[in-house]
């Protein structure tokens, strides 16, 4: 027995009256599997999607708004050491100075560098979306049963979703056709052992839609969500927030320069 | 699924795993342009606990001790909630202890300067003072020994004292212990020091006995200089139209070294930086009370809290009245040029306080609405 793909594929059909018993709840069971497997394929997609929108909306943020609040912090870091240093018995200020200049590398590290190409938004087209449910129906890692299969279902699974949310198409295409050619895709037999099979990939494949469920749920909890929510609803009354943002956060720069030069000027 | 970690722009890295890995880096970030975005002036205004507490102190890291019962039935806990972090909370028990269902018991608390401490006082509790260890979540004992549950709790800035006034008429007294914390003392039932009837006051009424208008009628707000060698407590007197005084004693034997007498009650004192004078609030006006000479000057605004800024000359204030305004108003006084400005519509507020670096100004409602004052420089 052989077989380690999961189109299995219902039998009822060409099983008729003369089917023995396992024969016959093996095609029920394969009936229920691929109901499960379109299910988890639409979950898993809409997942993907939340993840992919958020983690480019976090990109475009942290390129617009993050980078210039690394800078405000950096300017703040250097207008404390600078009271620091023309107040050198003031043990406070020294250690106003050392909070700044952690917290100035903090942010900077979460911000990160500013690239010279603005981030673009994500925006999967409906063939991409067909595409990426006809992966997660074929490989996705939770209706492989043996170990060895699901790993290589993972490495898949994990280039699946970086070309989706690269929009490669492509790539996605590479994925499926490469899956479905190969050896493991091969069909085995034995009413049994498939009957064993594809119960178990049943109950991984509803654990993961409980997974995925509560992933999704906290997801839309996060912080990253509700800023994305009010830009969204924002945008749809004309309105840039992530630009206003990034305006405010410019007027502070200003400021701090300002703020700077006076200290500097002072010592 | 785990399934893949890679470097996205900007070195953030996104865990394709689910929402636990995603924006774990810019969390932040993310909520600082969020409270940017909410921010209409240099006040920003967040709900930070459901229903009315009966007491509530803020602590100068953002953290507000609330005494509340959000669901009916339920017993009153302490909590602690975290303006920084709408999910922080923490209740507060004590062992042994387990909280009766009745509201609105007297309650007094404190923070530590460094908000690593809370002490407090409730009637819900054996009448002792409790202090907690917020860093290390855990409840480090209680001390003192009360027949009337203290008005006010005040931590020395170093944390190595707390002092706790009670009212009561002739019984009451402002008492100092060592915390047992930052190489003190070990806590003992029995103060350090006690101030207790003031033989300087002079009796505002002659004809009453004590317990009648004009009496001393207890110790009352509490605060230690910045230094932590004096400290300054409101002596209240009983009746309508009489006038509080305010002590101020060195610290720990609490001996009297100056006595002032204020225009109306007291609702509020605050040592300004460097420790040369207080800012008092009495019958809603604000007054600078200076040592060498002891000398009050009024203030060209009105207040019934103040807290002074941690090194600059600047006083966070609230006043519940204003001319032409239905509403309180939260603002920023520059003693300097005695000016008022940054001000915030606000209403109830009990609890104001500066945040250790003196960047930001904290102030809380009796029904939980927060204010944040974070201006870019001071």
């Amino acid at each position: 027995m052989t077989q380690k793909s999961t189109d299995l594929k219902p039998l009822s059909a060409s099983l008729g009256a003369i089917a023995k018993p396992e024969e016959r709840e093996l095609a029920l069971k394969l009936e229920e599997h691929a109901a499960i497997q379109a299910e988890l394929a639409e979950r898993e997609l809409k997942a993907e999607d939340l993840r992919a929108e958020l983690g480019a909306f976090e990109k475009q943020y942290l390129h617009h708004v993050g980078t210039l609040y690394a800078e405000l912090d950096e300017l703040k870091a250097q207008i404390a050491t600078r009271r620091a240093e023309a107040n050198p018995r003031d043990q406070k200020a020294k250690s106003f100075a050392c909070d700044a200049r952690t917290r100035a590398e903090e942010t900077k590290a979460s911000a990160g560098e500013k690239s010279d190409v603005a981030p673009r938004s994500f925006e999967a087209t409906p063939e991409m979306k067909r595409l990426y449910r006809e992966v997660a129906k074929r490989i996705h890692p939770d209706l492989a049963s043996e170990a060895a299969d699901r790993s290589r279902r993972e490495v898949l699974m994990a280039e699946a979703n970086g070309a989706y949310e690269s929009g490669d198409e492509t790539r996605l295409t590479k994925i499926l056709t490469g899956y479905e050619h190969s050896p493991e895709a091969v069909k085995g037999d034995g009413a049994g052992a498939d009957l064993v099979r594809v119960i178990r990939r049943i109950s991984q494949a509803q654990a993961r839609v409980v997974e995925l469920d509560a992933e999704t749920a906290k997801l839309l909890q996060s912080d990253l969500y509700k800023l994305k929510a009010h830009l969204d609803e924002a945008k749809a009354l004309g309105r840039d927030v992530l630009s206003e943002m990034a305006a405010k956060v410019a007027e502070q720069i200003a400021r701090a320069k300002s703020q700077l030069d006076k200290v500097t000027a002072m010592r | 699924m785990e399934t893949i970690e890679k470097p996205a722009a900007g070195g953030i890295v996104v865990r394709k795993n689910g929402a636990q890995g995603l924006a774990v880096r810019s969390a932040a970030l993310i909520r600082r342009g969020i409270e940017d975005l909410s921010r209409e002036s240099n006040w920003t205004r967040k709900p930070a606990f459901v229903g009315k507490a009966s007491k509530v102190a803020l602590s100068s890291h953002g953290n507000v001790c609330a005494i509340s019962a959000e669901t009916r039935g339920t017993a009153p806990r302490v909590t602690i909630y975290d303006l920084h972090n709408s999910f922080g909370q923490m209740a507060l028990a004590v062992p042994g202890e387990t909280p009766a269902l009745a509201k609105h018991l007297p309650a007094s608390f404190a923070w530590s300067r460094t908000g690593s401490y809370l002490a407090g006082a409730w009637a819900a509790w054996q009448p002792a003072i409790h202090v907690f260890d917020l860093d290390g979540k855990e409840f480090t004992g209680a001390f003192g020994k009360f027949q009337k549950l203290p008005s006010h709790v005040a931590w020395s800035p170093d944390s190595v004292y707390i002092a706790a006034a009670t009212i009561g008429g002739k019984s009451a007294s402002l008492r100092l212990w060592a915390s047992g914390l930052r190489g003190a003392p070990p806590m003992e039932d029995a103060p350090l020091a006690q101030a207790g009837l003031p033989d300087w006051l002079e009796r505002q009424t002659y004809e009453a006995e004590f317990g009648e208008e004009g009496a001393f009628h207890g110790y009352g707000n509490t605060v230690f200089s910045p230094d932590g060698k004096r400290i300054a407590s409101v002596v209240e007197i009983q009746g309508e139209w009489a006038d509080d005084a305010i002590l101020i004693a060195e610290v720990p034997w609490l001996r009297r070294v100056q006595s002032f007498q204020a225009q109306g009650h007291v609702s509020d004192l605050t040592w300004l930086a460097g420790g040369d004078a207080l800012v008092y609030c009495a019958a809603s006006r604000a007054y600078r009370l200076d040592f060498e000479p002891l000398e009050s000057q009024q203030l060209p605004f009105d207040a019934e809290f103040c807290v002074a800024h941690p090194t600059l000359p600047l006083l966070a204030c609230y006043t519940s009245w204003q001319q032409d305004s239905a509403k309180g108003h939260l603002f920023i006084a520059d003693l300097r040029t005695n000016t008022r400005y940054d001000e915030c519509e606000a209403d109830g507020v009990v609890e104001i306080r500066w945040s250790e670096d003196g960047a930001k100004t904290y102030a809380v409602s009796k029904d939980g609405m927060a204010y944040i004052y974070e201006p870019d420089f001071l």
